[in-house]
């Protein structure tokens, strides 16, 4: 066991780890066929999703049942300036734009919904983040000359002018020559979805990190330290609203649809179980949280039976919670604990011992006559 | 530098009942104050009060003369405070090292997004304070621990580890809330050096909450007892030990003296 956690724990292993990964994903598209292209692309949208769900609740502990607000909002953010934009003289600029608000509108919103919301807590913040999408998606609906309504919107087929003049129909995310329109938005969603994955995963090295993981256990020693609860529950629920809302811009460029549906608060539960069955408190974990996610459901509908998808998903979030409460991200340290239990290593004896024997006076426990005299 | 913390009439109570009533002191700056009393004295209570967790009905608290009765603990670190609790509350999950390393929260510079980012300062300001744990941690002879994970460790250890978080904080005043309780002999006596080089060297103010009166007689440059919530009396340990007002809180009555 040694030898594994000494070749798992190598950076230099784990950086080639890392680089096989990135040349498996970049070439993939090129040999897989458009459905393969298509659900790794669905997935990489849901772990997006997902990883900022693990923000705020994994890592920092704040239960949100709202998720899917942001993923909505984020989804018309990205596609509302695209339909209006992209078949005039900004062209392309829209999408660009569409990118940026999706990040923007969900993140100004979830900083203001946390500003208030986060002095409550456990069950009272939960009750609250449900009030998001239950009063999200009827008022999309309810502006639907601007949103779609329940007919949604689709960017499918949108006009343009072309160099010749005649006004054409056009998909924004069609791909340009010698690659398929699969392939050209899978490498658009994987390499936003890469660029977030790093970026969380920097965060949550160090010190934001160390703030987050304390403000979760324990709030008093988290002041005490300096780290103000309130301000870092704001920081984690803002981080999860921006996540949110780019996997709202990942999700037009997957599908270049979106409606109220997406706001639905069915979603955010769904992200939740992905998102504990990944593993709530890992960055892998979102990852894998996505192919639940994303699988489970394509797996019953290819052999037919749907409507027992849900039902499925219940029995393994219950099972992950009983004998894998860390989630599937969690399964190697839970093996290797077990092995090393079965294998009753006393490294942490010997290394003490070691230490007492090279001239530390440190003795062993034993009772003190002193105490509470 | 050590810090002067002064207290002044601090008054606390919950619902009907009085926890602490009229209590003031003052600590030389670079001097080490027990805090002693039998239990339900208002100690710990005393303790929270001055690291912001509780806010006292009235008084004043001063540390070098700027009063920061009402400020939240988390503002209360860029005053130098530091404490640490009864029952230290580790990260059990996570490695000896990262626990160490949260206590130096404040000092690192940077933004979240300039952390997601990766720019250079905040890594190197990282890496720095790895460096700076690692040496701390072998200072206090928990070296061979650094990488090992806080549950894997006992009792003792993770009181030392909780010590070496709070001195990651480069406090002026230090707050010990029971530092002894649970120790073996031979970590008792770990932690007397360690507090008084932390006296003698780093010229920390150092206030200590403690049952063990033989502790806090080789501890202590003062003692301040408290009972019921007041303050009985305050002069050096041995005055305490002698005063037979103090002999009567903690036993109840002289003779039970064991």
């Amino acid at each position: 066991m040694k030898g594994y956690d000494a070749v798992v724990s190598n950076r230099w292993v784990r950086l080639g780890a890392f680089l096989v990964v990135l040349v498996v994903l970049a070439v993939l598209p090129l040999v897989a066929d458009p459905f393969t292209n298509q659900t790794i692309s669905h997935i990489a949208v849901f772990a997006v999703a997902i990883l900022g769900l693990n923000i705020v609740m994994g890592f920092t502990g704040q239960v949100s049942l709202g998720h899917s607000f942001f993923v909505g909002i984020g989804a018309y953010a990205a596609i509302i300036p695209i339909r209006d934009w992209w078949g005039g003289p900004l062209a392309e600029g829209a999408i660009v734009i569409g990118f940026v608000l999706s990040g923007l509108i969900p993140g100004v919103l979830g900083l203001l919904i946390a500003l208030v919301t986060v002095r409550l807590r456990g069950l009272a913040l939960a009750m609250v983040t449900i009030a998001l999408p239950t009063i999200g998606l009827p008022l999309a609906q309810k502006f639907s000359d601007f949103t779609g309504g329940n007919e949604g919107i689709s960017i499918r087929r949108l006009d343009y002018v072309g160099a010749d003049g005649q006004v054409h129909k056009g998909n924004p995310f069609a791909a340009g020559p010698g690659l398929e329109n699969d392939q050209w938005q899978y490498y658009i969603v994987i390499a936003i979805a890469l660029a977030f994955f790093a970026l969380a995963y920097f965060l949550v090295r160090g010190k934001y990190g160390r703030a987050f993981a304390i403000v979760r256990s324990n709030e008093a020693i988290a002041s005490s330290m300096g780290v103000s609860p309130y301000r870092y529950k704001v920081l984690a629920f803002t981080i999860a609203a921006v996540y949110g809302g780019i996997a709202g811009f990942l999700l037009i460029v997957w599908g270049q649809f979106t409606s109220s549906e997406t706001l639905a608060f069915h979603h955010s539960i769904d992200l939740v179980i992905a998102s504990i069955v990944g593993g709530a408190g890992s960055i892998v974990g979102a990852v894998l949280g996505g192919v639940f996610y994303v699988t489970v459901s394509q797996i019953m509908n290819g052999l037919q039976l749907s409507i027992y998808t849900t039902l499925v998903q219940g029995v393994v979030i219950i099972l992950i919670l009983f004998l894998l409460p860390g989630g599937l991200a969690s399964l190697p340290r839970t093996i290797r604990r077990l092995v090393r239990r079965g294998a009753a290593g006393h490294s942490v004896e010997a290394g003490h011992a070691a230490d007492s024997a090279s001239g530390n006076t440190k003795t062993q426990v034993q009772p003190s006559e002193e105490r509470n005299t | 530098m050590g810090a002067r913390l002064t207290l002044d009439r601090i008054s606390l109570s919950f619902g009907g009942v009085h926890v602490l009533q009229d209590v003031g002191f003052d600590i030389e700056p670079g001097s080490i104050l027990g805090l002693v009393g039998p239990n339900g004295a208002g100690k710990t209570s005393l303790f929270n009060c001055i690291s912001g967790h509780y806010r006292p009905s009235s008084g004043s608290i001063l540390i070098d003369g700027v009063e920061v009765l009402g400020q939240s603990p988390a503002r209360l670190v860029h005053h130098g405070l530091a404490r640490t609790f009864q029952h230290p509350a580790l990260q059990l999950h996570a490695s000896v090292l990262d626990n160490v390393l949260l206590g130096g929260h404040t000092r690192l510079p940077g933004d979240a997004v300039s952390w997601a980012l990766r720019l250079p300062y905040t890594w190197r300001a990282e890496r720095a304070l790895r460096d700076e744990a690692v040496e701390l941690l072998e200072r206090q002879g928990l070296g061979w621990a650094a990488r090992l994970s806080a549950d894997e460790l006992s009792h003792g250890l993770h009181k030392s580890i909780e010590l070496c978080r709070a001195l990651m904080m480069h406090p002026s005043l230090l707050l010990l809330d029971e530092p002894a309780a649970g120790l073996s002999h031979g970590e008792v006596e770990q932690l007397i050096a360690t507090v008084r080089r932390l006296r003698d060297e780093d010229d920390m103010t150092i206030v200590v909450v403690e049952h063990n009166m033989s502790l806090i007689a080789r501890l202590t440059d003062r003692v301040v007892v408290l009972d019921h919530g007041r303050k009985l009396m305050e002069g050096t340990a041995a005055q305490a030990q002698a005063d037979p007002r103090v002999i009567e809180a903690y036993l109840g009555a002289p003779d039970a003296a064991a």
